[in-house]
């Protein structure tokens, strides 16, 4: 096959199949948000340094401003739109945990914040703060000061390991990990 | 932002990319070749760079791969690493990050594997977790960059870089002693591609620039393990971008020996001196590099705190005790990085001292 300005790609977006013809420089997020008109994934600097743009690649966290549309031709992606189960009528427990926390203000980091988060919970299921801190460290936020995002990651964790516990059959009161902390 | 216009192709081989390389070269177009894209596709939306042909190798079987192999001439273990596998591949690998090893034989036992913790310390350092989701190995080490992380351990543990490209086509500088050119079996088909190994020492030249040649692939990058237990990696992070503005590797091995008496019993005969010291500095030259003067100052020495205080404050000199010339920017000033450098080396010496210990 020759280099060619024009690639077809063919990729599976939040469970659905999806292809297009596209100018081999089109980045994964202008893919999602002006084809796809899937505009909750953010673009928030030049830079891959804000993370507004994170999606899962195969399940895992990237920056989607930094990866061509050709690059994840044949790949898995999921964005915010498609994190909650469409069959639950509800948010995922991370978007819950970001509202009862309060863990943002203007929104406009919170897509790639919630998506970075569940990166984190499904490597470290039961985080320390200084975990979540850390594994925020691709996502910039201008309006919190970051405490209630880590609050929410904290909850998040919490509720999720919860859950856990009731599907697998155990009484979570007997989580000593479960419950809020002080 | 996003890149100026090219074309894009994926290569399914190994044979095939450097195929396209040279077609691109054929043509006068500039390619580039693309892994995890976490250095040019930033550098492209800036339009620092704007290739016109870029070759996908992200999929290429040669490239993936590695593990365990030995001993090579000379006794040692080499680690073969994939160019291909990532900084979240290589944080979540048991025989860097030590732990128990499970070979494909189910009923022998587990070993515990030493791990390289200054290959640890680096991957929760460096970048962000999405970046280190994609960005590889073998692209760290090709980009060149001054101030890049894993480079600097690399260096500290001598590593080498395997590259692929048509055979006979450069002069190539003869590779570390211990590697020999590999025979070809009887009835095997003369291949048409060469694969040349050389120190990375060797291969970093200066900012942005290494001995890969336009028409050439880097297919794995070697570490051959000793003193890996006993290593570390500290570094000065500038907040927004996560660069070093300074970082210092180390790995240390001790002098040993054993002493079997008539009766069988073994006695250790180890006295806690230092038999090497390797140290690497990254993000204060033009160039990852080994501070030479400072790791004369620990060969043979007991590691006494002046000790290790005298050989931190060489690290920003040449081998033959020179001082380097180093960068400077608007973010940290020559003086000031040199100055990071020898705290740095002072911690990183410290932590490898513990971790020796603990073992
Ligand atoms: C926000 C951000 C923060 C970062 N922070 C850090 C940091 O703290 N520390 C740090 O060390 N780095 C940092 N980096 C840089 C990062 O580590 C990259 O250098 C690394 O990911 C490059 O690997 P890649 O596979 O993404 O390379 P690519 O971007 O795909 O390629 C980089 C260069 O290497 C060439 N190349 C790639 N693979 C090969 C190969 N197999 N053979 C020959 N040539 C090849 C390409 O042609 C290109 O010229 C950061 C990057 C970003 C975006
Ligand atoms: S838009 Fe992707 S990191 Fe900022
Ligand atoms: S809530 Fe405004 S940027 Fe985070």
């Amino acid at each position: 096959m020759p280099a060619a300005h024009e690639v077809y790609v063919e990729l599976t977006v939040n469970g659905e199949p999806r292809a297009a013809t596209v100018p081999a420089r089109t980045l994964l997020v202008h893919f999602l948000r002006d084809r796809l008109r899937l505009t909750g994934t953010h673009v928030g600097c030049d830079t891959t340094q804000c993370g507004a743009c994170t999606v899962a690649l195969d399940g895992v966290a990237v920056k989607s401003c930094t990866l061509l549309a050709a690059q994840a031709d044949g790949h898995e992606v999921t964005t915010i739109e498609g994190l909650a189960d469409p069959g639950a009528g509800s948010l995922h427990p991370i978007q819950q945990a970001f509202q009862d926390e309060h863990g943002l203000q203007c929104g406009y980091c919170t897509p790639g914040m919630v998506m970075a988060v569940r990166q984190l919970i499904e490597d470290q299921p039961d985080p320390t703060q200084d975990q979540v801190r850390h594994a925020l460290d691709g996502n910039i936020c201008r309006c919190t000061g970051y405490q209630n995002i880590v609050a929410a990651a904290l909850s998040a964790a919490r509720s999720m390991r919860d859950g856990a516990a009731r599907a697998g059959g155990t009484d979570s009161a007997a989580d000593p990990a479960g419950g809020r902390e002080g | 932002m996003f890149p100026t216009d090219f074309r894009y192709v994926r290569a399914r081989s190994l044979d095939e990319a450097l195929d396209l390389l040279d077609e691109a070269a054929a043509a006068g177009d500039e390619a580039k070749l693309i892994a995890g894209g976490q250095s040019l596709l930033p550098m492209m939306k800036l339009r620092l760079a704007a290739p016109q042909v870029l070759i996908d190798i992200a999929g290429l079987p040669e490239l993936s791969g590695g593990g365990w192999y030995g001993p090579v001439a000379g006794g040692h273990l080499s680690y073969t690493i994939g160019a291909l596998r990532t900084y979240r591949e290589l944080g979540r690998d048991t025989l860097l990050a030590g732990g128990l090893v499970r070979g494909r034989d189910e009923s022998a036992p587990p070993h515990q594997a030493e791990g390289i913790p200054a290959v640890t310390d680096a991957l929760a350092v460096l970048a962000d977790p999405q970046v280190r989701a994609r960005g590889t190995i073998g692209g760290a080490v090709a980009h060149g960059d001054p101030a890049a992380d894993l480079p600097a351990v690399l260096l500290a543990l001598d590593a080498e870089v395997v590259i692929a490209g048509r055979p006979g086509r450069h002069e190539h500088k003869p590779g570390p002693p211990h590697h020999l050119p590999r025979a070809p079996r009887p009835g095997e088909e003369p291949s048409n591609v060469e694969r040349r190994t050389m120190l990375l020492d060797d291969f970093l030249q200066g900012i942005y620039a290494t001995d890969l040649a336009e028409d050439e692939i880097i297919t794995h990058v070697k570490i051959t393990a000793q003193g890996g237990r006993a290593s570390a990696y500290e570094k000065f992070p500038h907040p927004a971008s996560h660069l070093p503005l300074a970082g210092v590797a180390v790995a240390l091995t001790f002098a040993s020996g054993t002493l079997t008496d008539s009766g069988g019993r073994v006695t250790s005969l180890s006295d806690g001196s230092i038999a090497s010291a390797a140290i690497a500095v990254t993000g204060i030259a033009t160039r990852p590099y080994r501070a030479r003067a400072a790791e004369a100052v620990l060969k043979g020495a007991f590691p006494a705190p002046d000790v290790l205080a005298a050989a931190a404050a060489q690290v920003a000199r040449a081998g033959d005790g020179t001082e380097l010339s180093l960068l400077g920017d608007q973010h940290a000033s020559a003086p000031y990085r040199a100055h990071l450098a020898e705290v740095l080396a002072g911690r990183a010496l410290a932590r490898a001292l513990a971790r020796a210990e603990s073992a």
